[in-house]
């Protein structure tokens, strides 16, 4: 696996990454800027609005059935968090061209459609259709609104924005609804003609294809010809970027909801600094809570029995762990005291060279896995592209091999707990359960 | 070894039963990085009730069973955990309990065969404990909270619920915390004993490899013999109608899901050509490019697309349908209005042709991942199916079988309603 990067225009990149094991190509477009609070909730807008038609499929329907043609080519848009950075993703995926039953050359329809979509949508006088703008920003309310729907990624969400309340990393990546009211039609398609000639473009395309063929298709491509040059300024995060901030006092907040099992999410800034330190993080978050074999999974779960998901991230872009557990609510102070423990005994030692062999494993067989699927090829250079590093996946492993028991103690020791979260039940809600489990009782 | 082979996506499947009654499938993929195995056990939630060998008397075993089962496997004489074993080789080892079958697994890039060594060690030799099996029922209550707290899951049960009268499928695949504070070593045994037997299971390989190298490393691995016990397994006679029609619960939830299911009876007919069908029909009715889409979706009554799914399995089978709405009950009328005009109105040359399309270049899709397609063989083999019929059958559709499938099934005394509003 490699990647082949085209300078289309100053700040229009593709990224060709060959690979012949798979039965599809995957195109993926990415518009990426700072995260911003004025601007967060028009970039979550701008892909709701996009995928309603384009200049030659005029509706949401005419999509469907050409992607429908075209062997059921998938279209998907989304929004991503990347560091204090916003992304507005599109995906196509479609069928390789040798599996098709008439020879159709699917990729290039395939390449044209997605930036068709991107570049060049339904507009009238250079504004979307009003209709379409009322129905989007209802829909993006909605999105909004379905923030608590799914417990794990609330606690998770609230967590974070409560770490960095004043960074672009705390911020929603769909918006708020204050600001989501107040955008008209003359704004946003303004919006969208700067965006367009100012954001970072970046197409990776996954596939078994000719490389000048693929470059070709780009270069003649209508759309991108339209484009200007741009700066394309986003912001770049690593492990030098990163303030080292010292924090007073450990914040616990809590909230309530109508829910059974408790969400506890702890949030470490991680303060050392050093070469090769993104690696020895991510081994020493493996050891901690990441797998099986991971402390917190040992300890937190198999031990004690306190929980059925206990594990840990890193966050090598913002320098932050994050400990993750569901457990029962009385639980509470048993589980936090346990996993403070875990962490003081990395602190102090207290691991062994096999529990490092163990992690290492782990994390290598992952990284040998990345080439295994197109959207983690694609997702490991996208990585690369933000923190603006370039390794191949060989150099990934050996720097993950080089890893040290002293570096991760020293990790460890650089680890700064920031903020304990909790979501818990309503205090009603307990005394229903109680209600619940004696009438089960008397049942029997 | 038989082969079976598909030219349209050039794929092959190499399939051989043991001497001592285990199917073993090998779908060769040359050059992929990943290798991953399968282990399937015939035996899932649904199998509360049997009669060992010649016995009069019916066992009924508490509800979850199966799914502590497959928890405690990887418990050891040793005291060291195989998931932990398996995990420090570095390979990604998991279980799973379907409502039919129990599956033990692993994906690697490197020592798949040491992995093999502890993989088929561990799950011919169990050993429960009262110690052990007692430390597991708090993480098994705090995963059963875990679905308690989501809505898509209540939604599903509550479907299944009222669709179901007798059949098992109706009880949670993980139990209660009650009926699994009834789980002992002693049950977990004669569980294993009687259903985790050789002629009840199957492996399914995929990666790179020789089959019959393959073949071989597995077969020096085995060590379970068939032990010819009899079990005959007891389902309660379920009705064609469903249980019940509607349901309504509260949670908190952003909007409102609603889920219809539509009872499916039970006849010995083709059920990969239905499946197609189904799809198709489900992308002509309320598919992304419907005018029902279309216009729910300019009413702002709908977000986002619909799941239309055929579940299906020996012993029952129904279509589930699965949705957002502001407005549930509108949006429900709405798709029945539609599937009448269909039924009315017939469907067009195009529009066959055109979702046809799709369909077939989903099924290729289905081929990209070494764990996609050796979860497909499994779930399949448990179905009495082998996985290429699905291409085989694309070649024999035509409109009009599909206008008979949605005639007969898509009837109102057989669908049911479960809606989940916020608080």
């Amino acid at each position: 696996m490699s990647e082949k990067i085209i300078e289309l225009k100053e700040g229009i990149n593709a990224h060709l990454i060959k690979n012949d094991k798979f039965k599809t190509n995957l195109i993926c477009v990415m518009l990426t800027t700072p995260l911003k609070r004025e601007t967060v909730t028009k970039n979550a807008l701008i892909p709701l609005l996009l995928k309603r038609g384009t200049v030659n499929y005029q509706s949401q329907s005419e999509i469907s059935m050409k992607l429908e043609k075209m062997y059921g080519a998938g279209f998907d848009s989304g929004i991503d968090k990347i560091g204090d950075n916003q992304a507005i993703k599109f995906y196509m995926e479609s069928i390789s061209n040798k599996y098709t039953l008439e020879q159709e050359d699917l990729l290039k329809e395939s390449i044209d459609l997605l930036l068709e979509i991107v570049f060049n949508p339904y507009m009238k006088n250079n504004e979307f259709i009003e209709q379409i703008l009322e129905t989007e920003k209802e829909n993006l309310r909605k999105i909004i609104e379905s923030k608590i729907d799914n417990k794990d990624f609330y606690a998770f969400n609230r967590c974070i924005e409560n770490m960095h309340e004043h960074e672009g990393f705390g911020l929603y990546k769909y918006g708020y609804l204050d600001d989501l009211e107040n955008i008209t039609n003359s704004d946003i398609s303004k919006y969208y003609h700067n965006l367009i000639n100012e954001i970072k473009i970046d197409i990776y395309i996954s596939g078994n294809f000719d490389e000048k063929n693929v470059e070709d298709i780009l270069k003649l491509n209508k759309d991108i010809s339209r484009l200007h040059p741009r700066k394309g300024e986003y912001i770049i995060n690593n492990s030098s970027t990163e303030t080292v901030q010292k924090v007073d006092n450990v914040r616990t907040i809590k909230e309530e909801m109508e829910i059974k099992q408790g969400k506890l999410v702890i949030g470490f800034n991680a303060l050392a600094r050093g070469e090769n330190m993104t690696n020895i993080g991510i081994v020493f978050n493996s050891i901690l809570g990441d797998g099986a074999n991971s402390m917190l999974f040992q300890n937190v779960r198999e031990k004690a029995g306190l929980a059925y998901t206990a594990h840990s991230t890193f966050n090598k872009l913002k320098y932050n762990v994050f400990v993750r557990c569901g457990i029962e609510i009385p639980n509470y102070d048993k589980a936090v005291s346990i996993i403070k423990e875990q962490i003081e005994n990395i602190k102090i030692g207290k691991f062994s060279e096999t529990d490092i062999q163990n992690a290492k494993n782990y994390i290598i067989s992952g990284i040998k896995g990345i080439e295994a699927e197109q959207d983690t090829e694609i997702v490991f250079y996208i990585g690369q592209e933000i923190s603006k590093t370039r390794y191949t996946v060989d150099e990934y492993i050996e720097s993950i091999k080089s890893v040290t028991k002293e570096q991760i103690i020293e990790f460890a020791n650089g680890l700064q707990m920031n903020l304990i979260y909790f979501l818990t039940g309503t205090e009603n809600e307990d005394s229903e359960n109680e209600l619940e489990s004696q009438e089960a009782d008397n049942d029997e | 070894m038989q082969i079976i082979e598909n030219s349209k996506i050039k794929e092959k499947m190499y399939i051989e039963k043991l001497e001592n009654g285990l199917t073993v499938m090998i779908i060769p993929k040359k050059g992929a990085q990943k290798k991953y195995i399968i282990w399937g056990v015939n035996f899932g939630s649904v199998d509360n009730k049997f009669i060992i060998g010649d016995s009069e008397e019916v066992t009924h075993i508490p509800d979850g069973i199966a799914h502590y089962l497959e928890h405690k496997m990887f418990e050891q004489r040793t005291g060291i955990n195989s998931l932990d074993t398996l995990s420090s080789l570095g390979v990604d080892a998991n279980a799973y309990t379907t409502n039919n079958y129990t599956a033990y697994l692993y994906e690697c890039t490197d020592n798949f065969y040491p992995a093999l060594d502890e993989f088929m060690d561990y799950v011919q030799n169990p050993y429960y404990t009262a110690e052990n099996v007692e430390k597991e029922r708090g993480i098994i209550e705090q995963e059963i909270a875990m679905y308690d707290d989501e809505p898509d899951w209540a939604l599903y049960m509550n479907t299944l619920k009222l669709m179901y009268h007798n059949n098992p499928i109706r009880i949670d695949i993980a139990g209660t915390k009650e009926s699994i504070s009834k789980i002992t070593e002693k049950t977990l045994y004669t569980i294993y004993n009687n259903f985790y037997t050789p002629e009840n299971m199957s492996i399914a390989v995929c990666g790179d490899f020789e089959p019959e190298e393959i073949l071989s490393e597995i077969k020096n691995r085995m060590i379970i013999k068939n032990n010819n016990q009899k079990i005959t397994r007891v389902y309660s006679e379920e009705p064609e109608e469903i249980k019940d029609k509607k349901k309504e619960v509260q949670m908190q939830i952003s909007m409102p899901m609603f889920m219809l299911g539509y009872k499916v009876p039970m006849v010995n007919e083709n059920m990969v050509k239905k499946d197609l069908a189904i799809e198709i029909l489900g992308n002509i009715i309320i598919g992304s490019s419907s005018k029902l889409y279309k216009r729910l979706y300019e009413e702002g009554l709908i977000l986002s697309e619909f799941s239309f799914d055929f579940e299906f399995a020996r012993n029952y089978s129904h279509v589930i349908i699965q949705g957002s709405s502001k407005n549930p009950e509108k949006v429900i009328e709405e798709i029945k209005n539609e599937m009448e005009f269909f039924i009315n109105q017939g469907i067009s040359d195009e529009e066959f042709e055109r979702q046809k399309k799709k369909v077939y270049g989903n099924l290729v899709k289905n081929y990209n991942d070494v764990s996609t397609i050796g979860n497909m063989a499994m779930s399949n083999y448990f179905k009495g199916i082998n996985m290429f019929l699905y291409f085989e059958e694309f070649e024999t559709l035509s409109k009009e079988y599909l206008e008979e499938i949605l005639k007969n099934i898509f009837t109102e005394d057989k669908k049911v309603i479960s809606i989940v509003k916020g608080i």
